[in-house]
């Protein structure tokens, strides 16, 4: 069973549906659930007692969980001068504070079997230091620098951790930012092309493939930064 | 109170079997983490997952991921005493 964070939309459903299309068990959590077609849990990522829930349930009913993809994640274009500090919060606690509980919570479930692969979620806003993602870049910096020292922590066991930093893909997590804004930002890329949901599933599927056992603390970008 | 003490008894024949070390006595002092521990990052993550395991047998949920858990002065860790303690502790009040 595989573990993905903000199920219900977007990238997040896009690997969901992916996964289930190649026959791959699928556990989605996200916040509203009433539309999840699949085997799914409501919880919001920010809030440790809800992703402890996660975890309790996954463990009472006995789930072999062999990997989590933590695609759960808001962002806000603003400088970082105008935005309030609630909106701060918010980007923080989910985009960074989320993927560390679930790390947290989920992957002592994953290393009993001795083997597993977790997946976090950056941006090219990182690399690119991009103008008005200020703040946004700096919670999945956080991301970036926890995933590669949570990797050497689960190395021991045999559990890779990586993360896939895309470029503008086209999903809600993108709504107000004007076409010529991405298009900006996509010809910063190495491959200055916007690429689709389907790249980040297809890199999903290479992480979670036994094939990539030798990758581990990696940051992929999708579109080359 | 002999219930407590075979428990005890358990957790230390735990311990022993991740140190792999016939000629170490574990006792109430014996160290889990700091400089003089006996046990790597590893072994201690996996003594967290047998105890996660021993509890939901004796039906409680062992939380390894109190506020205390790693600080020096007064985590569950210090000890193989102190981890024995909080385990019952938990036992007692979650039962």
């Amino acid at each position: 069973m595989i573990v993905v964070t903000g199920a219900s939309k977007g990238l997040g459903r896009a690997i969901c549906d992916r996964l289930i299309s190649k026959g791959v068990p699928v556990f989605g959590i996200a916040r509203n659930v009433e539309n999840v077609p699949f085997l799914s849990m409501a919880c919001d990522v920010s809030i440790y007692e809800n992703v402890k829930a996660v975890s309790q349930r996954l463990k009472k009913d006995g789930v072999k969980v062999e990997g989590l993809i933590n695609t759960a994640g808001i962002a806000s274009m603003n400088l970082a001068v105008t935005t309030p500090s609630n909106v701060s919060q918010n980007i923080i606690h989910t985009n960074l504070l989320g993927t560390i509980y679930c790390c947290q919570l989920i992957a002592p479930l994953i290393l009993r079997n001795k083997s597993g692969s977790i997946i976090n979620f950056s941006t090219i806003a990182v690399a690119l230091g991009l103008k008005g993602e200020s703040i946004y870049a700096a919670s999945k910096a956080g991301v970036e620098g926890f995933t590669r020292s949570f990797a050497r922590e689960m190395a021991d066991f045999n559990v890779n951790v990586n993360c896939i930093a895309p470029g503008p893909i086209d999903t809600n997590l993108l709504k107000g930012i004007t076409t010529t804004q991405i298009q900006k930002i996509v010809l910063q890329q190495i491959i200055p092309k916007q690429f689709t949901p389907d790249s980040v599933c297809d890199l999903v599927e290479l992480l979670l493939d036994k094939r990539s056992s030798s990758l581990s603390g990696q940051v992929l970008h999708v579109g080359g930064a | 109170m002999l219930n407590n003490q075979l428990i005890k008894n358990e957790i230390f024949i735990i311990i022993a079997e991740l140190i792999q070390d016939n000629a170490q006595v574990i006792n109430d002092d014996t160290p889990l983490i700091g400089g003089d521990s006996l046990l790597d990052s590893m072994k201690l993550v996996e003594l967290c997952l047998t105890l996660e395991d021993k509890a939901t047998e004796l039906g409680f949920e062992f939380d390894w991921t109190s506020d205390a858990a790693m600080s020096k002065s007064r985590s569950m860790f210090r000890t193989a005493g102190s981890l024995t303690i909080e385990f019952i502790n938990q036992m007692e009040t979650k039962k």
